[in-house]
């Protein structure tokens, strides 16, 4: 087992007992400075997944930061707890050697008050100016504080100097109905030299608001975090709860929820790939691809009955069983779709004046998307060979062959294509999945939760990896939740694959990542 | 005296009503082609009846240009529609150097359209109007080379002179210099009515807008002059593009037959145009902003073979 022989060979660096879980390994550190460990664990090949913290000072007069790592030949996730005094507040950054820890350790500086020493960047991320210097996910931190108005310094960019070189301002609000972030770019003519974001303006403190609620309410908090996204951010969670309440769903669900969340890739990834042909004035393709993701949502209505797949998923499996024709029913209708979805493909592929806009244009190099450890179809299309569904298998996908489409061009073609070989395999796991389909009552009742439990639900969502690590506290209440949308983790990415783009390649770059404003700001 | 009043009042009235029917028209056909129902071919006369009646917020920081580019826009247009001859073969007016005259008013209209971008003072006018400069400096020499083509074999730069040679001759069109000239000037009307591959009328993303950008901040019945401005823009761009070319049918008189004919057959082609600007639309992607000055050297290259092949084997072939 691979963790078991990493952690043997570090043996110096950790303190205190293992705890080895069927989906996670726990295990401390002697105190709050993580780095030697985290340099250990990445020279043997491990992934930095996250960095978050938890206020335990009533419980454990301690705060403690967990550094979650994946391995690709272990299923489980390494969970690596550093301890915090309260007195102190501080932890030793590590956003320089790992440059993909950036934005989260800020987010801790943010919402717990636990200053990241030698931070390169120490500025506020997650809570704009308008906050006065309180941190809202303590707990003593009243969820219904109401602030006093507050005027604070000014978020500062980086200046725009040099002969012919300005400055384009763009959003927080944009044309379209999209969500508000904003975009500086600091251009020379067309070309951009760089841009700089601003995220976090529907920061809704949702991990705050997941505190004391029940676990059934809290579900639909999960499915609405980022809402093209619901069903996979609802599994994630009700993965974390059923591994606190040790319920094992059953098998028909396992299935169910494979092929629900390959129906959320397949409609989603429908419409990026019609979006970005929309943003490269395709408008034949764009027309296509939005009749094509139509005809998935009523397969989605018609499964669910919700086009989203919202309130399906449930702690314990999935909410109401299928009968056998209603599945037969939608595996006809994905029948229909494919050859229309190869001829929509084909009429990208075949277009010249297409090609042209998407080839070379934003391009990722792999060393960067390594470093900014980029997930998802962005992360797939730099080289980063990564999927939760084969290397973490949940739901059903231990039992399917999942294959992961992986390309090193990294540009706006390649993240068009990685979309492209992924909805013709979800396709075919639909098909898999189906055929092993068993109909059986597919709800376990979930006991109440432990008081003091803890769990990682971790789902490979069409954008890529989604987290949840959740505390259960007393009264069959959430006591902390987690949440990590990869969007957290690619945004930076945008700042480097637009250099020396020209700005009106810019949308067409955006859309190819498709990232999401609400799941990064919660 | 009175003839000619009637036919400028007459053509004057045809630029202004019948080209939003040609924008309209050319919607309603690309939404078809996007297997979409799309708005009825009378959309845009509702747009400019909606925008007419609206109110207007113009920038702090506008001077008095700002309001001054949508008349000049409107009225430069008109004129040059006024300058070439429709469903006659005379123009209803004839001002210095005919064809140059049509070319320049268009040019000053866009100069003021330019500067109107630039006064708002955003970033995304700045934007378009960098850009539709940079697009137009390219295209102007094409159009103008391409013109001369013609303007050759018809011994004139007048309209009505170059369109009643072309009347009067057999059909010439497979003339090598003839060809190249109308495919420079098709990329031209392309380029100039701001369509795809050159740009994106539909489009919401200001970063890539050329047209669009320059008239973010106008509103209300400003926008509509811009608007209908620019539907007359492509009229007037469309009708020299037939009449130079396939003026066949061409009334060279006033008889009521004469014009009626005229009228269908100038309708007809006008339609014929229009479809296939939205062809070309609808099968190609917008091109990359830094490719639109190649498309265009294209077309200058092709108007300049035009030219070089008028003289080596004559306007006729």
């Amino acid at each position: 087992m691979t963790w078991e022989r990493i952690l043997d060979g570090g043996a110096g660096l950790f303190a205190g007992p293992r705890d080895f879980r069927a989906a996670e390994v726990y295990v401390n550190l002697p105190g709050a400075d993580a780095r030697e460990a985290s340099a250990y664990l990445r020279s043997e090949g491990c992934r930095h997944v996250a960095v978050f913290a938890e206020d335990r000072v009533a419980e454990e007069a301690r705060d403690y930061l967990y550094y979650v790592f994946e391995h690709r030949e272990d299923p489980r996730y390494l969970l690596l707890r550093a301890s915090i005094d309260p007195a102190y507040a501080a932890f030793p950054s590590m956003a320089a050697e790992v440059p993909a820890l950036n934005w989260q350790e800020r987010e801790i500086q943010d919402w717990f008050g636990i200053e990241a020493t030698g931070h390169p960047n120490p500025r506020r991320v997650a809570l704009h100016d308008n906050w006065p210097d309180v941190h809202p996910l303590r707990k003593d931190f009243a969820i219904d504080t109401v602030l006093p108005p507050f005027e604070g310094e000014q978020h500062i960019y980086r200046p725009t100097l040099g002969e012919g070189v300005f400055q384009i301002p763009v959003g927080p609000v944009h044309a379209g109905i999209i969500e508000p972030g904003h975009f500086s770019f600091a251009v020379a003519g067309e070309p951009i030299l760089y841009l700089q974001l601003r995220m976090f303006y529907v920061h809704k403190g949702i991990e705050k608001r997941f505190e004391h609620l029940s676990p059934a309410h809290a579900v639909f908090l999960a499915e609405s975090v980022s809402g093209d996204s619901g069903f996979s951010h609802g599994t994630a969670f009700c993965q974390a709860l059923e591994r606190i309440a040790g319920v094992e769903i059953p098998e028909s669900a396992r299935w169910m929820r494979t092929i629900l969340l390959e129906l959320e890739r397949i409609y989603n990834h429908t419409a990026d790939i019609g979006a970005i042909a929309t943003d490269v004035g395709f408008v034949i393709a764009s027309a296509h691809a939005s009749r094509l993701r139509e005809q998935v949502m009523a397969v989605n209505e018609a499964l669910s009955g919700s086009r989203l797949l919202r309130a399906v998923v449930c702690p314990g499996g999935i909410r109401r069983a299928w009968t056998r024709a209603q599945l037969d029913d939608a595996l006809d209708q994905l029948a229909r779709f494919a050859p229309d979805f190869d001829r929509l493909i084909d009429l990208i592929e075949t277009s010249d004046s297409t090609r042209d806009r998407l080839e070379r244009t934003g391009t990722l190099h792999p060393d960067r998307a390594r470093d900014l450890g980029i997930v998802g179809v962005g992360g797939r299309a730099s080289g980063n060979d990564l999927d939760v569904r084969r290397d973490h298998p949940y739901a059903a996908y231990g039992k399917l062959n999942v294959e992961v489409p992986v390309y090193r061009e990294g540009d706006v073609l390649r993240r068009m294509l990685v979309r492209v070989d992924e909805v013709r395999h979800s396709l075919r796991l639909i098909r898999e999945a189906a055929a092993h389909m068993e109909f059986a009552p597919c709800r376990a009742p979930l006991p109440p939760l432990p008081e003091d439990g803890f769990g990682l639900g971790v789902v490979e969502g069409w954008r890529g990896e989604i987290l949840y690590w959740v505390r259960t506290g007393p009264g069959n209440r959430i006591a902390r939740c987690k949440v990590k949308d990869p969007s957290l983790n690619n945004w930076p990415a945008m700042v480097e694959a637009v250099k020396g783009n020209i700005v009106p390649d810019f949308p067409v770059i955006n859309k190819s990542f498709n990232l999401s404003y609400s799941g990064t700001d919660r | 005296m009175i003839e000619r009043f009637v036919s400028v009042i007459g053509q004057a009235a045809m630029v202004l009503l019948f080209s939003p029917l040609i924008a309209g028209l050319g919607k309603a056909l690309k939404a078809r082609l996007q297997t979409r129902r799309g708005p009825g071919v009378l959309q845009p006369y509702r747009d400019l009846y909606k925008l007419l009646r609206k109110g207007m917020v113009i920038p702090d920081t506008a001077s008095w240009i700002f309001p001054l580019t949508p008349f000049v826009l409107f009225s430069t247009t008109l004129l040059a529609g006024l300058l070439i001859p429709a469903v006659s073969a005379q123009a209803p007016l004839s001002l210095f150097g005919g064809v140059l005259a049509v070319v320049y008013l268009l040019a000053l209209g866009r100069f003021f359209l330019a500067l109107g971008g630039l006064d708002a003072g955003t970033p995304f006018g700045g934007l378009g109007s960098s850009r539709e400069m940079t697009i137009s400096a390219i295209a102007e020499p094409a159009l103008m080379l391409a013109v001369f083509t013609v303007a050759l074999g018809a011994g004139s730069t007048n309209l009505s002179s170059m369109a009643k040679a072309a009347v009067g001759q057999s059909w010439h069109f497979l003339a090598p210099s003839q060809m190249l000239a109308f495919a420079a000037l098709f990329i031209v009307l392309i380029a100039e009515t701001g369509r795809i591959p050159v740009d994106n009328p539909a489009t919401h993303l200001e970063l890539t807008m050329i047209h669009e950008a320059m008239i973010l901040e106008y509103s209300g019945p400003y926008l509509a002059l811009i608007e209908w401005s620019a539907a007359m823009k492509q009229m007037v761009l469309m009708t020299l593009l037939i009449n130079v070319f396939f003026p066949y049918g061409l009334s060279a008189d006033a008889s009521p037959l004469g014009m009626t004919v005229s009228i269908l057959l100038f309708a007809a082609k006008l339609a014929a145009l229009a479809s296939a600007v939205v062809l070309v639309e609808t099968a190609n992607a917008k091109l990359r902003l830094f490719r639109v000055p190649e498309l265009l050297a294209v077309a200058f290259v092709l108007s300049a073979l035009a030219l070089i092949s008028t003289f080596l084997f004559g306007s006729r072939g």
